[in-house]
């Protein structure tokens, strides 16, 4: 379908949300990620074949409608003979051969090598891991500071603010402090819920630097419209510099009475 | 008509009207929620006395009322009450040849719970202090009185139950009725599609509303009692149950449940076609048999509601792979349809320009479904408008449609007047059109990234260019809503003083138009019929040849030679040359 690899990282920048006036057109967000191109182009043969679909059926209905609109009417002994149904049959089991065929295989590769391959972020060691607790209405994200480990004294919290580097997978791990929320990277085509009680995990990776939103796309209550972060792609080295002196800053007013600001849990294994 | 009566006609009677009234409050929430889309914080024109504080514009808190309220009452309180309570109450009696519903006073019973629900539905609405908010979904904890204390939430729970209860009811009563109460001689061979797909969702009732019956009391115990089946062992809550099972109990009911919504449509769409190609419908049993299919399948494809859960890969992969299937069946379905148009002597009336709308809307909805049912491509477009616009094709406007099928097919039969068939035929061809508008601009505002249920969608600053599309969709809603009047005014013209109805109209064959009056006394038949044929008897070489016209009765005798031709309908359907 297309190239497997993921996209090279871009050093071109981008203001949030990407917003260009494509107001009529049908088209995706803008894709920021390096594996978000399989997904959009499964997506664009799914179009075309539904396209394909739909002026099939309403071709062969407007133009029985209109061919055969009061025309006189013949004897008709059956409904249909047997090579008749043996036709529909056969166009019935084509077309889902065909469209449904793509989308299973096409969706099924995206699946063993990227959505659900753990293994990738796993094993590379230059991995950046997030914590993200979803509240209503914010998401509140957590990094492991220099010491590599969570819930220690110079973890690095922000609020509705996620900074990754580019170019590395990005492997989250997502929990929700109240009710159910959703959290997505429409231009990442990424999208996880955030459930109370468990922990929910998926990775993804920039292609290029730039700032791009966090939505949430679970009904979560009045303010659900409101609950937007902002993500921004750093050169690993900005990201890097970023991290060290947030994490400075985060020991030096560390408070480990503090049990809400301390939610923090071990990196759960895959 | 009296309220008390258990007579399956006069209940179909009231299931009418007050499926009708939920119709058009649900559709005035709806044109509520595009309102904000459109014009997002403004004043609604004519809504200030509903909401003095803010002038008539919506707030955060009043619009999450009107999405949720819109969705269950839409659901719940108007397409599946008309599609079963009003048209299956009336129709499946009289199709199959019966005296009555197999339990006449469990049917009057089972409206009255439903019109609880209704009640119940529209005081939680009034309530000034908390309606329910937690979407139509009503998805736990946010459902919990943790989230939503308020008593809306709390009624409207009870209400889907009630809600639940008469579908139950009508279910259960419907199945047995049509395997126990069939005309001698009416083999399941021989059952009108519609029979069939009524009978097949029924069973999907049977099966699935218990389960919708489980989640709502276990939610209304988390509410009432301060269990926590459903709260769970989060740092702020601290309970030890999980929201998930309340997810997986919602959608094995959810997903059937659109089954059970477009069952109904499909078989009218199966015998309207054939009624008015003068056809027989090309590949009865191939029809009959996938509707089987996909109500088989229906309750194993539900978790693709839930691709996006966290849910372990082999589930999701096994989801993916049976949701795919049931498309199958539905296209052995489409083409039969397509089949029977084909070398047709196609008459559009008012009920076959509905079930060829009801087609076509039908056809783009389930189109637009095959990119939710892969997990790579549902990913991108999960939560969004675009999910929103295919099942509201589906749900909403194929259901929708199919509703004014039925009824502009069935209404001379039930009320022996005639409505005007130019105004229903603007007034379905007009809803068609758009229906296509408006949810065809939800498919591609959410293929564009639009979450739903956003009270301001323009906080992203990546759906700021959405604005003109949601105002172009808005004014298509508004329209359709307009258009909705044409309906109206015939409806109430035609009962005052619509002229009476010919007995068969259609010039079909089916036991309700051949063997009773318009409209069928108690007990709807004189004599019960003996059942010889199946219900597309049409275009029959021999009917042709010794009656004369181009329909038999399914329980008419065929006379031997032209000569005796006795048939009083004879002469009629001679000159008439079928229905126009
Ligand atoms: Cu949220």
């Amino acid at each position: 379908m297309s190239d497997l690899a993921p996209r090279p990282v871009e050093a071109s920048s981008e203001q949030v949300g990407g917003a260009s006036p494509r107001t009529w057109t049908l088209a995706l967000p803008e894709d920021a990620s390096a594996h978000g191109h399989r997904i959009d182009a499964l997506l664009g043969w799914s179009h075309r074949f539904e396209a394909g679909l739909a002026l099939v059926a309403f071709g062969w209905m407007a133009v029985a409608v209109w061919r055969f609109r009061k025309a006189p009417r013949a004897t008709v002994a059956h409904g249909g003979t047997r090579r008749s149904r043996a036709w529909v049959l056969g166009l019935a089991l084509g077309a889902f051969l065909v469209v449904d065929g793509t989308l299973l295989v096409g969706s099924e590769g995206y699946l063993r090598d990227v959505l659900w391959n753990l293994d990738v972020p796993a094993r590379d060691p230059r991995t950046a891991r997030i914590e993200i607790n979803a509240h209503q209405w914010s998401w509140e994200a957590r990094y492991a500071g220099a010491d590599g480990r969570f819930g220690t004294a110079d973890d690095v919290v922000t609020w509705n603010d996620l900074r990754v580097p580019v170019g590395v997978p990005v492997w989250v791990q997502l929990v929700s402090t109240d009710v159910v929320h959703g959290f997505s990277l429409p231009h990442f085509r990424v999208k996880l819920d955030a459930i109370p009680g468990r922990v929910n995990q998926t990775w993804f990776q920039a292609a290029r630097e730039g700032e791009w939103e966090v939505a949430c796309y679970q009904h979560c209550g009045t303010s659900h419209y409101r609950m937007r972060g902002v993500l921004r792609a750093l050169s690993p080295d900005a990201h890097a510099a970023w991290l060290r002196e947030a994490g400075r800053q985060a020991e030096r007013v560390y408070d480990a009475d503090d049990s809400a600001a301390n939610w923090g849990w071990e990196w759960k294994a895959p | 008509m009296s309220l008390s009566s258990s007579d399956h006609k006069a209940v179909a009677r009231r299931y009418l009207w007050s499926g009708l009234g939920f119709l058009a409050f649900g559709g005035l929430l709806a044109l509520l929620i595009r309102w904000q889309w459109a014009f997002p914080g403004q004043p609604v024109p004519g809504l200030a006395w509903a909401l003095p504080e803010s002038h008539g514009a919506l707030t955060p808190p009043t619009y999450t009322a009107v999405f949720t309220t819109h969705g269950l009452v839409m659901i719940f309180f108007a397409v599946t009450p008309l599609l079963f309570g009003a048209l299956g109450h009336f129709v499946v009696p009289l199709a199959i040849g019966a005296r009555g519903l197999a339990f006449p006073r469990l049917s009057s019973v089972g409206f009255w719970v439903y019109a609880l629900g209704g009640a119940l539905v529209l005081a939680s609405f009034g309530l000034r202090l908390g309606p329910a908010s937690a979407g139509w979904t009503g998805y736990p904890p946010l459902s919990t009185s943790v989230f939503t204390p308020g008593l809306g939430q709390t009624l409207v729970t009870v209400a889907v139950l009630c809600a639940g209860v008469s579908a139950f009811l009508y279910g259960l009563n419907f199945v047995v009725t049509v395997v126990r109460c069939r005309a001698p001689g009416m083999t399941w061979g021989r059952l009108p599609l519609t029979v069939w797909g009524l009978f097949f969702a029924s069973v999907l009732n049977v099966l699935f509303v218990p389960v919708l019956a489980a989640a709502t009391v276990l939610v209304l115990m988390d509410r009432l009692l301060g269990t926590q089946f459903f709260v769970a062992g989060a740092a702020a809550v601290g309970g030890g149950g999980d929201p998930l099972v309340y997810q997986h109990l919602f959608w094995l009911f959810g997903h059937p449940e659109v089954y059970i919504l477009i069952l109904p449509a499909w078989g009218m769409v199966g015998d309207f076609v054939a009624f008015f190609s003068r056809r027989p419908a090309h590949g009865y049993r191939l029809t009959a048999g996938a509707m089987g299919a996909v109500s088989a399948l229906s309750g194993l494809v539900y978790a693709h509601h839930l691709f996006t859960s966290g849910m372990s890969p082999v589930l999701g992969r096994t989801f993916m792979v049976l949701t795919l299937l049931i498309s199958l069946p539905a296209e052995v379905m489409f083409l039969n349809w397509l089949m029977t148009l084909w070398r047709g002597s196609v008459r559009l009336t008012s009920p076959m320009l509905a079930a060829l709308a009801t087609m076509s809307v039908f056809g783009l909805g389930g189109i637009t479904g095959l990119a939710l049912g892969a997990v790579a491509t549902d990913v991108p477009l999960h939560g969004t408008l675009w999910v929103v616009g295919h099942f509201h094709l589906t749900m909403g406007a194929a259901s929708f449609l199919g509703v004014f099928a039925g009824l502009y097919f069935w209404f001379p039969k039930m009320f022996g007047r005639a409505l005007h068939e130019g105004l229903a035929k603007a007034h379905v061809l007009a809803s068609a059109v758009l229906f296509l508008g408006v949810f065809g601009g939800q498919l591609a505002a959410g293929y564009a990234g639009q979450l739903r249920r956003l009270y301001d969608p323009y906080q992203y600053t990546y759906l700021r260019h959405l604005l003109p599309l949601n105002q172009w969709t808005t004014a298509c809603a508004f329209l359709l809503g307009a258009v909705q009047g044409l309906f109206v005014v015939n409806l109430a013209w035609t009962l005052r003083r619509g002229r009476a109805a010919d007995a068969n109209p259609w010039r079909v064959g089916t036991l309700e138009w051949t063997c009773a009056p318009s409209p069928p006394p108690e007990g709807n038949f004189a004599r019960p019929p003996v059942v010889l044929r199946g219900p597309h008897a049409l275009s029959q070489p021999e009917s042709i040849e010794r009656l004369g016209r181009d329909w038999l009765g399914q329980a008419e005798d065929l006379p031997a030679s032209p000569a005796t031709a006795t048939s009083p309908e004879a002469p009629v359907a001679l000159t008439s040359g079928g229905a126009s």
